[in-house]
């Protein structure tokens, strides 16, 4: 359960406030995997980090019990000068896990991550962008959260590591639920449940991703 | 056909379904600590093996390019305690000053990334870094109490309690001034920029060379209005047996320390979330 109780959110620009939320109010039920959609630069994200609470409302409260991974697809928390395995490390200690459990999470990571050459004993500085999101992704999944952050990004790496990297999510999604921002109606209707639409300063849940997809493609066509 | 669940529909409720063991705020504090410390220690030197040698160096020359003007220009002190152990207990004092603001006025934007992790808070990450610059102080200390003793230098201490209170008060006042300058500069740009003119100007108002006695009158009259002066003249004043700590005003120092650190977390509650979301 996620509450939205009279949230407003703005960003100040030079030519005035640009509202992504006006007063909203709202009911997020749980058990459910929920799809932000919206049109570029309406505030899908900015509403993703409010909810899993990393980013804050202008006015009003967002509650929830519910416990909320980092987003997905954002790798900017890794030390370029620190080894793969030191960051991973670090994501442990900050999730207060102990040396057992750190040590399990560790082995995970890098077999899920599948860096050749040793690559996880080398500084971060060193990985292509594709290895950096595969390690992000390996690391997000061996940690337990009531709802996973993604952000648009689920096709990291090649081909093959697209699928598993869909299967292993498939699996996760078992035990958590997502809140998953994305352009790909495919994506959504294959991993979501219900959907959330983002548009000009409101947001609005439906139950099922079909009706937020309708909705969605509706609001295209009147902006043209 | 359309659900439209919008304004006020607070209907059903429902309990989750599984209830995780959550962590109790200050054990997510200390986890959050321990590991920004570790990270800020793994960064300062995994730079490379130059890394380690120059944190622990670079004071080192420093004070000997001082100790070598000094004796070349004014000839060797005969004021009852050693100027070379007088200028490396000062510039260890001053230095730990220093590198505590300077590191930790630029935290929030350095650490901008690792905000998306929702433990983690922009104050976590000063914390950190002053940790850090006490624990490098902490060993440059042991390293030049070892060269002291191994050269024969006159590095007995008069009072250890008191030198000790005096690292630990200045800890705190520094911790204070640190938060205010990372919370100011991410507002104004300027702060930053003013930040190295204001160390250059402390090193040569804060009793780094001298002791307030040793100075005229009027210029003692202005210059103890600078409260890094006191604690230094503290500090050495207790570390020679032939110094003492006649010009320091505790009360002048304990009001900037407790007004810095008020004002600092005051701004700082007030700003943590614009801070977060830069």
């Amino acid at each position: 359960m996620i509450e939205l109780h009279n949230v407003t959110k703005f960003f100040q620009t030079k030519t005035g406030k640009k509202y992504i939320l006006k007063d909203v109010s709202l009911m997020i039920p749980s058990d459910k995997n929920i799809g932000i959609l919206g049109r570029n630069g309406a505030g899908k994200s900015t509403i993703m980090k409010m909810l899993g609470q990393i980013e804050f409302p202008n006015y009003g409260t967002i509650t929830s019990e519910k416990t909320f991974s980092w987003p997905l697809g954002i790798s900017g928390g890794f030390v370029g000068n620190m080894t793969g395995k030191a960051n991973v490390k670090f994501v442990c200690r900050l999730y207060g896990k102990s040396k057992k459990e750190m040590s399990e999470i560790i082995s995970f990571v890098e077999n899920f991550a599948e860096l050749d050459n040793n690559y996880f004993y080398m500084p971060i500085k060193t990985y292509s962008s594709g290895m950096k999101s595969r390690l992000n992704f390996g690391l997000s999944l061996s940690f337990d959260f009531d709802y996973l952050l993604i952000d648009e990004t689920l096709s990291v790496g090649d081909a093959r590591f697209k699928k598993k990297s869909k299967e292993a999510l498939l699996k996760k999604i078992e035990s958590c639920q997502i809140l998953l921002v994305s352009h790909d109606m495919g994506t959504l209707r294959e991993l979501c449940d219900a959907g959330i639409v983002v548009n000009n300063g409101q947001m609005y849940y439906y139950e099922n991703i079909e009706d937020a997809i309708t909705e969605y493609t509706e609001i295209n066509k009147k902006a043209g | 056909m359309m659900k439209k669940l919008c304004y006020n529909m607070f209907t059903r409720k429902k309990k989750g379904s599984t209830i995780l063991t959550k962590r109790s705020p200050i054990k997510i504090f200390f986890a959050v600590q321990n590991a920004l410390f570790l990270r800020e220690l793994n960064m300062r030197f995994s730079s490379g093996k130059l890394g380690i040698f120059w944190t622990f160096f670079e004071p080192f020359f420093q004070i000997m390019i001082f100790i070598i003007i000094k004796m070349g220009m004014f000839g060797v002190s005969t004021n009852g305690f050693d100027f070379a152990v007088f200028l490396t207990l000062n510039f260890i004092v001053y230095n730990m000053f220093k590198n505590i603001v300077i590191k930790s006025s630029n935290a929030f934007s350095a650490n901008k990334a690792l905000f998306m992790y929702k433990q983690v808070k922009p104050i976590n990450t000063v914390l950190a870094r002053t940790m850090l610059e006490l624990f490098i102080t902490s060993i440059i200390i042991i390293i030049f109490l070892i060269i002291g003793f191994y050269f024969g230098y006159d590095i007995a201490v008069g009072d250890l309690v008191m030198v000790t209170l005096g690292f630990i008060f200045l800890l705190i006042f520094s911790f204070s001034f640190a938060l205010l300058l990372a919370i100011l500069n991410v507002f104004t740009e300027s702060v930053g920029r003013m930040i190295g003119f204001l160390m250059t100007g402390l090193m040569f108002t804060s009793a780094v060379f001298y002791t307030v006695d040793m100075l005229p009158h009027s210029i003692q009259q202005i210059l103890l209005y600078n409260p890094l002066l006191h604690f230094i003249e503290m500090i050495h004043g207790y570390y020679f047996v032939s110094l003492n700590d006649n010009y320091v005003s505790y009360i002048y120092i304990t009001i900037w320390t407790l007004s810095l650190l008020y004002l600092s977390l005051w701004l700082y509650q007030k700003l943590e979330k614009r801070i977060i979301s830069l």
